[in-house]
């Protein structure tokens, strides 16, 4: 191997050259480093090997550079080669300076690994919090605000769905629901509440609350109620989603994330807000579990204060765990009710903190109402 | 071929005066006006994939053009943006440019795309910059005011206002401060050059007249 025509790419900076610098084909030849330039009137340039102070750096972190003592001529290359060469050359003396320098080098770009990890665990941890702030605040506001807003809300929404054929309020169906939510008013958590019952003429087994105490019951579910307290239990749980506000919140939510978000992190671009999207859809799903946990604790309660045995709405529960009906995707608090199985349990672990009470059976007829529909 | 650069700072654009058998190549979409006897010629901004690469890295276009002259003419070359333009000359050496600056140069200059890192994109400098290298002359523009530094050791740049750089230079990421100065001085992350050579920096950055603009917006 000729290693005396083994050339480099690279510069040299000298003040003598115009503008300072220039590119350069660099050799080593009898113990010094030779750069020839290719600015005009081509000079060269060298250093010898036993007077090169050498660093390493540059944009690519690759870049060797010899310096002479007094600083003004530096001759410097990214080839790869150029390091072992040197080394070569100066019979093992620079080899060492090279190795100290790259191990510099390594250990700074470990210290920037661990910046950059510990810099995003903390914005995480930072919106992990800000996202819980921001929900407490959420709920403290819509604690606050009058219970119009909710009222609004849900005949808008009601106004805006095509629920189906409605029972006329003279109907039995109409007016066993209704008198069941007479019932359970004056236990309601917000006693100015009015409640309002609307049966609509739909197989499913299903019922919803608005935002306001407007509450849709489908006649599929008084079908399949085999006492009027289960139909009781949905109406206690359907109920309380309105008084607990649930509606509000989740609507303050989905504004909240994408608020929170841009205070954090300020303009999104597409790709983010997407993300953001999708953890938003996850975190609400998950959310609108513990509403649904939350209406089921408070309809126990309801329940209870009105003599009616909360067991019955856990056994519908169970009811329905064997006829699961057909979710409007609209309705979101319908589509992530947790496990029956978990429900009824809660239900019954519930139940056990409250005063022993007589339980009253309902006064009513199930058996006619199912006839007339 | 002589170009000068009128118009400084804020709306600067290059003058070109064709000899007899002068050429100049120019970003796609740079020229402004030019004389009927100029030859405009486009071909591909490097290779296949390497266009392709810089236009989706590098901001810059696939496509490149070459003007020449037979005769005696005049071409008026600008960038998208208000801001001043620079010429360097390169004696062999390279210079790297940020995505988007890179104008015109000679013919004789060498472009291609080359890695910036991920320090560089923390730093918000982009994942790329455009290289380029070899011998002739090379217009870049910039967002504002240009000035340049000669830098030896180590110098402190607000993210989103480097130019341009000589590949002896380092890149590193930095706060501005202490973790409260940071995040409150409204300077939060900022690019630490070091090493040898020279930089180009810019008077205004795009990041901040986005952030003045959306501020503005409703």
């Amino acid at each position: 191997m000729n290693q005396h025509n083994q050339s480099f790419s690279g510069g040299v900076f000298h003040p003598s050259i115009p503008g300072g610098r220039a590119g350069a084909e660099i050799t080593i030849n009898r113990g010094e480093i030779i750069a020839y330039t290719q600015c005009d009137g081509q000079p060269v340039f060298s250093i010898p090997i036993n007077q090169c102070q050498l660093d390493l750096g540059g944009a690519s972190g690759r870049m060797l550079f010899c310096r002479t003592p007094d600083g003004q001529l530096t001759i410097f290359s990214e080839d790869k080669h150029f390091a072992q060469a040197l080394d070569l050359h100066s019979g093992g003396l620079l080899g060492n300076q090279i190795n100290t320098l790259k191990r510099a080098v390594r250990s700074e770009s470990k210290k920037l690994g661990f910046w950059i990890l510990a810099s995003s665990l903390a914005c995480a941890l930072i919106l992990f919090i800000g996202y819980f702030a921001m929900l407490w605040a959420a709920k403290a506001t819509i604690a606050s605000l009058p219970i119009s807003i909710d009222e609004k809300i849900g005949k808008l929404a009601l106004d805006s769905m095509d629920v189906g054929k409605r029972l006329d309020s003279a109907h039995p169906a109409s007016k066993l629901v209704q008198s069941i939510v007479d019932k359970l008013q004056p236990h309601a958590a917000i006693p100015n509440m009015k409640f309002k019952v609307i049966v609509v003429e739909d197989p499913q087994v299903n019922a919803f609350a608005l935002p306001g105490g407007q509450i849709v019951v489908f006649t599929g579910l008084i079908r399949e109620a085999t006492s009027a307290e289960q139909i009781a239990g949905v109406l206690a749980h359907e109920m309380s989603h309105a008084t607990l506000r649930h509606g509000l919140q989740s609507v303050s939510q989905s504004l909240g994330i994408v608020a929170a978000i841009q205070l954090f992190v300020g303009d999104i671009g597409g790709l983010v807000a997407l993300g953001a999207q999708i953890a938003q859809q996850s975190i609400l799903t998950s959310y609108s579990r513990t509403s649904e946990t939350e209406a089921d604790l408070e309809g126990a309660r309801m329940l209870h204060a009105a003599k009616i045995d909360p067991q019955a709405m856990a056994e519908f529960f169970g009811l329905l765990k064997e006829k699961e009906g057909d979710i409007p995707d609209a309705i979101a608090w319908i589509s992530t009710h947790p496990q029956h199985s978990t429900r009824i349990e809660n239900i019954k672990n519930h139940q056990k903190s409250f005063p022993a009470t007589q339980y009253e059976p309902l006064d009513l007829n199930l058996k006619e109402a199912q006839e007339a529909l | 071929m002589q170009v000068d650069i009128r118009n400084r700072p804020s709306f600067a654009n290059l003058l070109v005066h064709f000899s007899p058998g002068d050429s100049i190549i120019a970003e796609a979409g740079a020229m402004a006006t030019m004389s009927s006897n100029i030859d405009m010629k486009t071909r591909l901004n490097g290779g296949f994939f390497g266009a392709i690469a810089r236009r989706l890295f590098g901001s810059e276009s696939i496509f490149i053009n070459e003007f020449s002259a037979n005769s005696p003419g005049e071409l008026v070359l600008t960038q998208p943006f208000p801001g001043d333009i620079v010429c360097t000359e390169l004696q062999g050496n390279t210079m790297l440019l940020q995505p988007g600056a890179f104008i015109a140069c000679d013919p004789t200059v060498r472009l291609s795309l080359g890695w910036a890192g991920f320090r560089s994109w923390i730093a918000r400098e982009g994942l790329f910059r455009i290289k380029v290298s070899g011998k002739g002359r090379v217009w870049f523009g910039a967002y504002g005011a240009i000035f340049e530094k000669e830098i030896s050791g180590e110098h402190i740049v607000d993210s989103g206002h480097l130019v341009a750089y000589e590949p002896t230079i380092s890149i590193n990421v930095g706060l501005a401060g202490g973790i409260f100065t940071s995040f409150f001085s409204g300077e939060g992350v900022v690019t630490r050059v070091r090493g040898q050579g020279k930089i180009y920096m810019q008077s205004r950055s795009f990041d901040g007249l986005a952030a003045w603009t959306n501020s503005h917006l409703l």
